[in-house]
């Protein structure tokens, strides 16, 4: 009878979360042997892989090759049974060239693009679970991969999300959240110099809003960065302990 | 901590997904007790505040369940029950189940005193409960319920000791609380062991199980939701809105969406205990078996009960053999609820042949709601007074739905106890302003600063005045006209500037959305805005400076505007004049002053408008609206007279309609899709039919397929003999009109916009802000198109602007309806002291009864032909009634006598007899001052 | 999938090798690589399942559909097979790279489970010739490290052995069908999987012939058979691959090789996989977490 309410008198989301909450994030460095980089990212029940191949040969046709700078290639598939409705194809619709632009840009901006010219960089991410945010699940898992496979950044990039209920506005939404018709804001930084690299918007959000909801994400993107980086020092120092044994 | 939601849903298309939620479990939820060491967070339990129980000795919390919160929310509502535990499992249930009563819920929780307290138990690592195998998502609630309470006294132990009783009637959950050693008792119980709450056990909704009357079974079983569904799929059923005749309480109609015709239910079977605004699902009736409405006025009364049932089912029998053919409508039967729409009625004590009998009738005074059973030990005390009461339920055993005593509002006749009847039988906002509002109104004195001189244009010295009704204190616009220099002239109207006042989101505007529309009522206004702004800062009083909105044109001689435009202003209105005053200047050629030759050119302009606004075919609709002479001591109407149309009346209302259309131009081109409009749908034209006959019979060929043919054609029907015809056919025309209604531009086609009364393609209201939320919406959407202020948020959701709009549309009716109740309760008053023969008019002719209006009075009067004396003979087609040789048809004129029947004190009713044209045995006498009313019963046997 | 070039000093010392018994990472002819595997690590499907081998990982969802059988087989539900090789696995597979690759398992899930006796279609029949559970079994490659047939297969069964499908009531109400899904996520139906096939890969090297090939194995294996075992051996399909070929008596006894390993390969499955039931929801899943 009555629709769901986002956002409780007492301050809790559907799931539980307060509005400045992110959901449980749990990745992971290295999961594949033969990638050069590999990682894996849960937010909430939102789960992706990443793998990273190169810097290597330009594959393929030779047209595509950058004098100046390395060639970064991305591709976002999702996996058929990752939504709650079955998809028919993993890759190659609408969304997901959408998505693997996307991802192609925000790279480009954070790898060191001119130490590897005339080369070329496979980022590929698949969603094996999606609940919202995927884009930012991929992000934040290529970051990890493209780390792991030792390839230089910028910085790393963090994404998160975020909307705007009621007044006030709430970070990480989830698919419930993402379809309510609310207004999704989503955006990718580099968290050290708080640059933003990637901003998409979708649904109304009216412009005395946006700032607080940007920051919002931002700050998201922030606390993304500290689990990342905790993740990435436990690993490093995990893999030394390894090699001096 | 985390654990996930899994379920199985079901989509529209039939397929079947697997949906996984996640589910955080916290540790940081606060129990709210305000002894509690452990806990920050807000503290508004006290415990000690409790009302004193014979239960439970020491400081104790309650906790109910669902149901209890559903069942007693008047009890829980009672300022005694404090320091009450709302569990996040009760508050969800309780949303899904009844969204009024989820309402009132948050409105207890967000009152200091009474102390609830809503712990998120779902969220908290503690208190969470999985669902186990085996399990119905009922009892794993009630689980949740118990494992809260259980917490709440685990938790308070270790402080101080606090009981946290269980409030179930569920005496399986009772048992395991008891088992696990949770002190747990019905609520009914526990409002019985109350040391200062006797008399609130009245109150206490019955439990499902109680019935009152015997076993015998009088209604048909409704059928269960599932198989309503399922019904309503293959269309065997028909879900709609159920909507009981006022005229007969064994008639309805059920509204069905995309129908245009509703459906006509007949008989207490058949209306199978639904009452006014549910839900309802129906069958439709076997062709053969269709009928249509008796013609017949039944209500129930105080006096006796009502006709039994196999008379009923008699009587019913005999209509379907006489319906013909080409009367009958689609008619269908209740088959099942699917919404209760049960809200509180006001309604007073049937007097009980059983002196001290506990187990009482309230006749509602909602004529479509049927008389409620109710239990209580005060019946002596409440005898005479208004009492509100609620339905609690209505079993197929009883003839009438039963439920419980709420709250008694005064003594009957008393005015201020009949106004606050009416008030809440329309459900209007009308208690006083809160604090939070008030605390929203300027400081006094109040100043026009130089800041709000910069950013506003200087009008103070233009000849400005205003026009109103006499008495009026919230004036809202003000006019001025002034030659050009080019020839032409300017015309301005100025609004009063309220939106400067309320700013969006305040506690005010809230609570001004809310209402929506000042109330009239007839000696009692109940405003939108506080006093202060409606009758002071933002009225446009004469000779003080105020802020207004204005709108300028230049107009040429022959009233074509050359442009307009907006603009926030402040001015000075010169004089304030009431519509009779104002035609005085007119007409009195030795004025010459400003303000008069103004108000003369704007009277020739308006002239002007006004018949090019005729020529495109708006309506000249009529209604029959009064004025009482209030007596100044007494507040009892000494005197009543219909409202005389002035030209100037005809004046200010032209400038106001260009006024609205020219705002309504103006913000839809700025903002397409969130404009806030109002549309006159062209009704359909089925709806003119009695119209159409009625002008019939008299000659006259009503011709509805336009506004404009309309219009010509209403211009045409005069009869010179009878000024009163036409006027009578507007009347009628009026009422098959549909509702005009506020909307958002972005919601509807262009198409739709039309505004079909006034023959407009957009129209708006802009004119009256102080009376109006709707003005104040316009007021803001046009205050951003010229730059003069920030746009924010809601204003440009289309979604947001539809649903304010709902809700005024809502207020706008009930506040209408409010009005006409408030007349009628007023010729009450005025005719108890009286005895008078008026001229009127049959308007329509029903089986045992006559509707006549009296134009004096503006009343529509009931004269019933159900004389024992004589026989009436009703033509079912013609619309007549026949006794003798006197054939009474519609439009005819009558002389009726109208009396207050005084033989029922706690219920004065109007009674209509007739004077002329005479007929033996049934009319009476003209009135003399020493008139008796009562006639010597002639003993003839009653045909059948 | 990592490349592998073998100089024939390298092929010669693995058919050596084999004819002894003795492969290169020491296991005997007949002998399984270590498999790991994890059920019902993907909340939102109806049924999932990971398994890795070496270094080849594949994951494989069940989500069941409610829809029409096949006008041909009108009382029985109906089960899909996709396969999609991504990326992750080697760049050779971006865009459609993986499609001829994937086709092939498809088809060969779709051959060896196309059996009567193996896997019972009726029970997925809700409604003859109007409705019934159509299960789809997405498998995802992830990674390639050789022998992706016989993993496949295992992911499949595991996950359809893992597959909880909730259930469903009609109800006839004057010639329409109604159907009710229970609420209760306890009750549910499951998928029986006793009799499901697994695909066991025999490689012929030389004149010896190995199962679970290795990378450098496959490099050296010209022919191989692929076949469809259930526990009791019956063989559900047989599809001979590879560029080499092969004589009638090595056939009959790369079959028998077949039937005796996959009757193992299908009895140790089930073991863990009741095994890991038993373990049931204490565990959480780990995934790719590990």
């Amino acid at each position: 009878m009555a629709g769901l309410e986002l956002l409780s008198d007492q301050g809790f989301r559907i799931d539980g979360r307060r509005s400045h909450e992110l959901r449980k994030i749990q990745c992971k460095l290295g999961v594949f042997s033969q990638a050069d980089g590999s990682a894996y990212v849960e937010q909430g029940n939102t789960k992706v892989l990443a793998a990273v191949y190169g810097p290597h040969e330009i594959r393929g046709s030779r047209s595509k090759l950058l004098q100046d700078k390395v060639l970064v290639n991305c591709q976002y598939s999702m996996a058929t049974f990752s939504t709650s409705e079955r998809k028919r194809r993993p890759r190659g619709d609408r969304k997901s060239q959408e998505m693997t632009m996307h991802l192609q840009q925000t790279f480009n901006a954070a790898i060191l693009t001119s130490l590897h010219p005339r080369s070329q960089i496979d980022i590929f991410v698949e969603v094996l679970q999606s609940d919202g945010g995927n884009y930012c699940a991929s992000v934040n898992a290529a970051t990890l991969a493209v780390i792991d496979a030792g390839i230089p950044m910028k910085d790393y990039v963090c994404a998160c999300s975020a909307s705007y209920l009621g007044d006030s506005p709430i970070v990480d939404i989830n698919y419930l959240e993402e379809s309510s018709g609310s207004p999704e804001i989503t955006v990718a930084v580099l968290p050290k110099s708080e640059q933003i690299v990637f901003l998409e918007m979708n649904g109304r959000l009216h412009e005395d809003n946006l700032s607080k909801v940007v920051d919002m994400a931002v700050k998201g993107c922030k606390d993304v960065y500290g689990v990342l980086d905790r993740t990435v020092r436990e690993h490093v120092s995990q893999v030394g302990s390894s090699l001096e044994t | 901590m985390l654990t996930s939601k899994t379920f199985i849903k079901k989509t529209k298309t039939g397929k079947i997904l697997k949906i996984v939620r996640e589910h955080y479990l916290r540790d940081d939820i606060t129990c709210g007790v305000e002894s509690c060491r452990e806990c920050d967070g807000p503290h508004t339990l006290e415990a000690a505040s409790t009302s004193p129980s014979e239960m439970c000795q020491g400081e104790h919390l309650l906790c109910p369940d669902t149901n209890v919160i559903l069942h007693q929310i008047d009890v829980i509502e009672d300022h005694r029950i404090r320091n009450v535990i709302i569990l996040q499992t009760v508050l969800e249930e309780v949303r899904h189940r009844s969204i009024p009563i989820y309402k009132r819920l948050r409105d207890i929780l967000c009152n200091p005193d009474k102390h609830f307290y809503s712990f998120c138990n779902e969220f908290n690592k503690h208190t969470y409960v999985e669902r186990e195998a085996g399990e119905s998502s009922n009892d794993r609630n009630d689980r949740a319920i118990r494992e809260a309470v259980k917490w709440y006294n685990k938790h308070l132990q270790t402080s101080r000791q606090i009981q946290t009783l269980l409030l179930t009637n569920d005496a399986d959950n009772r048992k395991k609380a008891l088992d696990q050693g949770i002190q747990s008792y019905t609520i009914h119980q526990y409002v019985r062991s109350l040391k200062d709450g006797k008399d609130l056990v009245d109150r206490l909704s019955l439990s499902g199980s109680k019935v009152f009357s015997g076993d015998k079974v009088q209604y048909p079983e409704h059928l269960p939701l599932s198989a309503i569904q399922k019904g309503l799929k293959t269309g065997k059923y028909l879900q709609g809105k159920f909507m009981a005749s006022r005229e007969n309480y064994t008639e309805a109609n059920v509204s069905v969406a995309d129908q245009e015709k509703m459906i006509f239910i007949q008989g207490l079977q058949n209306l199978n205990r639904a009452v006014h605004d549910d839900i309802v699902a129906i069958e439709m009736l076997k062709e053969e078996d269709w009928t249509c409405p008796s013609s017949v006025i039944l209500v129930h009364t105080e006096e006796k009960d009502d006709t039994d049932e196999e008379e009923e089912k008699e009587n019913l029998e005999k209509k379907r053999r006489k319906v013909p053919k080409e009367l009958r409508q689609p008619t269908g039967k209740v088959v099942g609820i699917i919404k209760r729409n049960w809200r509180q009625y006001c309604g007073m004590l049937q007097p009980s042949i059983i002196k001290q009998a506990t187990r009482h009738l309230v006749v509602t005074a909602d004529k479509r709601i049927p008389k409620i059973r109710i239990e209580t030990r005060q019946a002596a005390d409440l005898m005479g007074q208004r009492i509100v009461v609620a339905i609690d339920n209505w079993p197929r055993t009883s003839r009438y739905p039963q439920g419980h005593f709420v709250r008694k509002l005064g003594n009957v006749g008393d005015k201020e106890t009949e106004n606050e009847v009416l008030l809440l039988e329309h459900d209007i906002p009308h208690a006083g302003f809160s604090e939070a509002v008030l605390n929203c109104l300027p400081t006094l004195p109040w100043e026009i600063t130089k800041e709000d001189m910069e950013r506003r244009e200087d009008f103070r010295d233009l000849d400005i005045c205003s026009v109103d009704p006499p008495g009026c204190t919230d004036i809202d616009d003000a006019l001025h006209c002034r030659d050009l220099p080019n020839g032409n002239l300017e015309v301005g109207v100025h609004i009063a500037d309220v939106s400067h006042f309320i700013r969006p989101g305040t506690a005010i505007d809230k609570e001004a959305e809310r209402r929506g529309t000042t109330v009239y009522l007839t000696d009692k206004r109940i405003d939108m805005v506080p006093e202060l702004l409606s009758s002071n800062l933002c009225s446009l009083r004469s000779n003080v400076e105020r802020f207004a909105f204005s709108v300028i044109w230049e107009i040429t001689n022959d009233a074509e505007i050359v442009k307009a435009r907006y603009a926030k202003s402040v001015i000075k209105s010169k004089a304030a004049l009431t519509y009779a005053e104002a035609q005085m200047r007119i007409d009195d050629p030795s004025m010459t002053d400003a303000v008069t030759k103004s108000l003369r050119n704007l009277n020739r302009l308006a002239k002007i408008l006004k018949k090019k606004r005729m020529e495109k075919g708006a309506l000249t609709l009529a209604s029959n609206e009064v004025r009482f002479h209030i007596d100044s001591e007494t507040h009892d109407p000494i005197d009543v007279e219909t409202k005389q149309i002035r030209e100037t009346n005809s004046m200010v209302e032209e400038f106001m309609l260009l006024a609205n259309v020219s705002t309504a131009q103006k913000t839809l081109q700025e903002f397409p899709d969130c404009s806030c409009l109002r549309r006159h749908p062209c009704p359909p034209p089925s709806n003119f039919d009695p119209l159409i006959k009625a002008a019939q019979s008299k000659g006259f060929r009503i011709d509805v397929s336009s506004g404009k043919a309309l219009a010509d054609s209403l211009e045409r029907a005069v009869l010179p003999d009878d000024p009163y015809f036409n006027v009578m056919l507007r009347i009628m025309t009026t009422r098959c009109m549909a509702q005009a209604v506020y909307f958002c531009s972005g919601m509807l086609p262009p198409s739709e916009y039309i505004h079909y009364g006034l023959a407009a393609e957009i129209y708006t209201h802009f004119t009256s802000p102080i009376r109006r939320y709707s003005d104040i919406i316009v007021h803001r959407l046009l205050a951003v198109c010229i730059g003069a202020d920030a746009s924010y948020p809601e204003l440009t959701d289309k979604y947001k602007t539809q649903a304010v709009c709902n809700n005024l549309n809502y207020r706008h009716k009930m506040a209408q309806y409010a009005g006409r109740a408030s007349v009628n309760l007023h010729t009450h008053i005025f005719f108890k002291n009286r005895h008078v023969d008026n001229e009127g008019y049959v308007l329509f002719v029903r089986k045992n009864a006559l509707q006549v209006l009296i134009p004096k009075y503006g009343l529509e009067a009931t004269l019933y032909l159900d004389s024992k004396t004589v026989t009436f003979e009703y033509d079912e087609q013609e619309h007549t009634q026949t006794c003798g040789e006197k054939v009474f048809r519609v439009f005819d004129r009558v002389i009726v006598q109208l009396t207050i029947d005084q033989s029922n004190l706690q219920h004065l009713k109007l009674q209509t007899k007739l004077v002329e044209p005479k007929i033996e045995g049934f009319s009476v006498p003209p009135s003399t001052p020493s008139e008796t009313s009562d006639e010597p019963p002639l003993k003839k046997k009653k045909k059948t | 999938m990592a490349e592998v070039d073998l100089s024939d000093a390298e092929k010669i010392f693995i058919k050596h090798g084999v004819q002894d018994n003795c492969r290169e990472d020491g296991r005997g002819c007949e002998d399984y690589r270590h498999i790991e595997l994890e059920t019902g690590l993907l909340s939102n499907t109806t049924g999932s399942a990971r398994v890795r081998l070496a270094n080849t990982d594949i994951l494989a969802g069940v989500k069941a559909e409610l829809g029409t059988p096949s006008p041909d087989k009108p009382n029985k539900g109906r089960l899909e097979f996709f396969v999609d090789c991504s990326a992750n696995a080697t760049p050779v597979f971006e865009g459609r790279g993986g499609e001829e690759l994937a086709a092939e398992i498809g088809n060969i899930l779709t051959r060896t489970y196309d059996c009567p006796s193996c896997f019972d279609l009726e029970a997925l029949c809700i409604i003859p010739e109007e409705q019934c559970w159509i299960l789809y079994v997405d498998v995802l490659l992830l990674e390639c490290g050789g022998n992706l047939f016989d993993v496949a297969s295992i992911a499949v069964k595991a996950a359809l052995y893992n597959t909880k499908i909730p259930k469903v009531t009609v109800s006839r109400d004057e010639g329409l069908v109604e159907l009710e899904i229970s609420d209760d996520p306890y009750d549910v139906q499951r998928v029986e999987v006793q009799s499901a096939p697994c695909i066991v890969t025999v490689c012929k090297i030389g004149h010896s012939h190995v199962v679970d090939a290795s990378l450098k194995e496959e490099a050296c294996c010209l022919a191989r058979l692929t076949m469809g075992v259930t526990e009791r051996r019956t063989v559900t399909g047989v599809r001979k691959e590879g560029s080499g070929s092969l004589d009638p008596a090595s056939l009959e006894d790369m079959m028998q090789t077949g039937k005796r390993v996959g009757e193992l390969l299908n009895k140790s499955l089930m073991d863990s996989l009741l095994e890991e039931e038993r373990q049931g929801s204490k565990k959480k899943p780990v995934g790719f977490l590990k």
